[in-house]
Formats: structure tokens, sequence, C-alpha cells
């Protein structure tokens, strides 16, 4: 009897220590800054920690999950709004930057065959608001526009509707299908014959069957969006990518955000297709 | 605003075409199994069945995406609609998931009626297929019924398979109700839950509410369909 007793206690206190000991970080959100992240933390797991990635929810699921406590780091890939901080007053949310990236409209590889190499802003309006709905009145081939729409809660729609609009707050409601996140997006585009979407510049790659528009701007001259054009801020529609913690973080979780701002993160950050830090 | 009619417009659709599509087929694949095949081949068959009815929902999704969308892209952009992702489509998907399920209840069902009901009608001069219809379905109708309204409750229920295919468009009143809704990306109660709105939701009370008021909805049209079928469709009595 007495055995057992001491058996139990045993295993409870070694339990408890490893499970105080063992460090365990939860991140959520967007699907563009999850590769980077995803990299980073096997880094980490190889040092015996527990990091969970996880991408529900995109961009405004990692902010509401870093609000509700229920994850440690957020990922976004679209600044903290005033809509984000008045949803979660008690939260104070602070940005910790790794990289930069560009939002490209992005159409099937038989649209831009077909002649439409970019779009004005104008245009571009007009064909999320479905008043443009054929490719041919842009120069296109005669096919009907669909639009697969970012949801709304994604960091790349939230910055594609405060380049339309102003404001992401401002964006009319509309009536497409909806996409979720850029593994989703990419495949669904790729696959059809006259889509277009939003989707970060760097997720179109060669083999990929899509291709990114540029913008045309109102001097007339096209601007695509090369990592050149989005360094150099002539390419209008650029985010930054970024960790997102409730306050000051800990030391664990600050020793990840720093390994991704050092020089070796920013070299994940680079080998994704995205802009580090310091050019 | 929140409005959850073209969403409920959207689960009654799909679960119509699904059922539409999936009962006939599968009763007639019960009725083959269970009066017209003998010993081997029943067995395999059987045993084919009850495989398929235990495939998890997600696989039906992927190939559904993979395979089903290709096909339908041009027949449906040529019906009005904008791509492979559709109400259509989705009804299609489940009626492929419930099927199954249809045959291997209703094969249980018609199996459970008794051989000396059939000898009896055979004794009688009636051919077989006039034994099947005039005498076996109308003993094995609670069970078949019982297999469609299970059937059915997952349909309304499924929400990955659904989610994959489905567009998850949402569109005003107004252009939900016509004729070419059927060949558009649309909405269920299901997808919308099952959609990350609800990652984003939970800091605003209303659009919390309004989406856990949908799936009290969803739950509430489950429990009348079970409750309706269990009074409709009582067994029949021996004296009948």
């Amino acid at each position: 009897m007495k055995t057992r007793y001491v058996g139990l206690l045993a295993f409870l206190f070694v339990y408890s220590d490893i499970t105080l000991c063992h460090v365990r970080i939860k991140i959520q959100g967007s699907t563009t800054v999850n590769p980077v992240v995803a990299d980073a933390a096997e880094c980490f797991r190889e040092k015996g920690w527990s990091v969970f990635v996880d991408t529900q929810g995109g961009s405004s699921g990692g902010i509401a999950a870093v609000a509700g406590g229920l994850a440690d780091i957020g990922m976004s890939s679209k600044s903290i709004a005033d809509s984000d901080r008045r949803k979660f007053p008690k939260v104070s949310f602070k940005e910790h930057s790794i990289g930069y990236d560009g939002v490209a409209l992005v159409v099937s590889q038989p649209v831009f065959d077909g002649g439409v190499k970019s779009l004005t802003k104008e245009q571009i309006r007009q064909i999320y608001e479905s008043k443009i709905r054929n490719w041919k009145e842009v120069g296109g081939p005669e096919k009907s526009i669909v639009f697969f729409n970012k949801e709304p809660g994604r960091g790349t729609w939230e910055v594609f509707a405060s380049f339309l609009y102003g404001n992401a707050e401002n964006a009319p409601s509309v009536s497409h299908p909806e996409v979720g996140g850029n593994e989703e997006t990419r495949t669904k585009v790729a696959r059809h014959a006259s889509a277009i979407t939003q989707l970060s510049a760097s997720w179109v790659t060669d083999g990929t069957k899509i291709r990114a528009l540029g913008i045309k701007m109102d001097s007339g001259k096209e601007i695509f969006p090369t990592l050149e054009n989005i360094r150099n801020g002539s390419y209008p529609i650029r985010r930054p990518l970024l960790l997102v913690t409730d306050g000051t973080p800990n030391a664990h979780i600050n020793e990840l955000i720093q390994f991704l701002l050092s020089d070796l993160g920013q070299e994940l950050v680079r080998k994704h297709g995205y802009l580090p830090l310091k050019n | 605003m929140f409005g959850a009619i073209p969403m409920i417009y959207g689960t009654m659709l799909v679960s119509m075409i699904a059922i539409s599509l999936a009962f006939p087929l599968g009763l007639g694949s019960a009725i083959f199994v269970s009066e017209f095949l003998r010993g081997k081949c029943r067995v395999v068959a059987k045993v084919g069945i009850e495989l398929l009815a235990g495939i998890p929902s997600v696989l039906y999704g992927l190939l559904g995406v993979v395979y089903l969308r290709e096909w339908l892209n041009n027949p449906l952009i040529s019906l009005g609609g904008s791509s492979g992702d559709s109400l259509l489509t989705a009804g299609i998907l489940l009626s492929v998931m419930i099927l199954p399920s249809i045959m291997t209840f209703s094969d249980d069902a018609l199996r459970c009626v008794p051989r000396n009901y059939r000898e009896n009608a055979w004794g009688l001069g009636l051919s077989r297929t006039q034994t099947i219809i005039t005498v076996v379905l109308p003993q094995a109708r609670s069970g078949i019924m019982a297999a469609t309204v299970l059937s059915l409750g997952r349909a309304i229920g499924e929400t990955i398979a659904v989610y994959l295919v489905i567009g998850r468009a949402d569109r005003p009143i107004s252009e939900s109700f016509t004729w070419t809704s059927f060949f558009e990306a649309g909405q269920t109660l299901t997808t919308k839950l099952g959609g990350s709105e609800t990652a984003i939701a939970q800091g605003t009370v209303e659009h919390w509410g309004a989406l856990m008021s949908l799936g009290l909805l969803l739950w509430c049209l489950v429990i009348v369909l079970t409750s309706s079928a269990r009074i409709l469709f009582r067994p029949l009595r021996e004296n009948q």
C-alpha cells in the first residue's frame, strides 16, 4: 500500500517537473508569415521546446487568439488596425516586424497570356464590385471574370481593401466565392481559366499557372510587384510581416522573436521570397 | 446586419439535391443486393458498401476538389455559374457520400422482412418484382425511411466536404432565390460555421451571437427532422 503511494507521488513529481520546465509556445495566424515561422519553430523544436504553429483564421484569427489568450504569438500580414484595438480594448498589442511583402492581383495564366498585364486602381475597384464582369472589357480574352475573394479576416484582404478604399471598414460587401489561406487561393486560381484574386506577391513562382498583374499608375507606368519595386516603394501595395504579442513578451517568446530578427532568421525570410528588414 | 435565410436556403437546396440523387440509387442497389444477389456475390457487395460507408468525409471533400470541380467547371460556366464551386457540386458530392449509408441500412431493413412473407407471395402467384413492390417494400418501409432520414441528417450536418466545393459566397437575399443559384457559389449553415469567421468573431458580442444562433438553428433543424420522421414513419403493424 505504502509503495503505491510513494510510486504515485514520484510519478506526479516527475510529471510536474517535466511540464513545468518544458517550454510550450503556441503561434497562430497568417498563412503568409507561416512558412518563415514554421521553419524557425523547427529549429526550436530541436532544442526540446514544444512549438505549435497554426493557421486557423489567418491574420485576424491570430490577433483574436492572442487577445483571447489562446496563443502566445500571433502572425499577421497587416498592421494592427484601429478596429482591432477597438475590438479588444483590454489588450495592448505589441508588433514585432520581421520583414515586408507585397500584395499582388494574381490572375490565371490564360488571362495574362490573353493580354491583361496590368490594371488601374479604378479597374480593380470595378472588378471587385462586379461592375466589370468580362476580361474583354479590360483588354483580355472573352471570358467572364471570377474573383476569388480572400475571406474578410485575412491580412491580404485587409491590405487590398485599404488600398482600394482607404480603410478596410469602408469596403462594400460583395458576393464572390471565398477562399481561405494562400495555398487554397493559389490552387483554385491555377486550376481556373479566368480567375483573379489577391495573393502575396512572393507566392507567384515559376511553374504555378498564375501570374501577378502590374498596377497601372496615373502616369501610365506599369509597376509590377517585383522585389525591387516593393523595396523601393514604387509598388503601392506593401505590408509588414508581423509577430504580435499581448504586451511585452516573456523570455522564451522573446528568444523566438529575436531569432527571427537575427541574421539567420532574416535569411529564412529571404529564402521564402519576402523582403528582409535590412536590405 | 445579419441574416441566415441564404444559408438556410443553401442547406435545404444542397440536402435536397443529395437526397434526390442518392435515394433512388441507394434503394435500387439495396433491393438488388438483398433480393437478387446470392451467396458470395452478396457478401462481396455488402462488404464493399460498408467500407464505402466508413470513409471519412474529408476524403470525399478532397476527391471533390480534385475531380468533381474540374469535371463540372465547364458545364457550370455554360449554365451561368462562375467556376466549379457551386451548390450543385456540393449536392452531388453529398449524394456520393450518403449513398453507401442509404444502401447499407436499406439492405438491412429489407433483409429483416421474414422470408415467409416472400414465400407466401410467391405461393400466391406473384412474380419476384411484384413481391418486392407490394410486400417487401411496405414491410421494410420504416427501416428504409429511417435510413433516409439518418442520411439526410448527415447531409445537413456535413461541413468539410461541402466547405471545399461550395465556393462560400454570401449572397444577398435578392440574389439567392434564382434558378441559376444552383450553378453559382453559395453558402450553407455548416460552411459558415466551419470557416474562420468564428475565429474572428470572438471580440464582438453581436457577431458571435449571430454565429452561435446559426448553430442553434442547425441543431433545431436536425431535431425537427428526426422527430417528424419518427412520427411519420412508424413501423407497419402485423394486421395492416
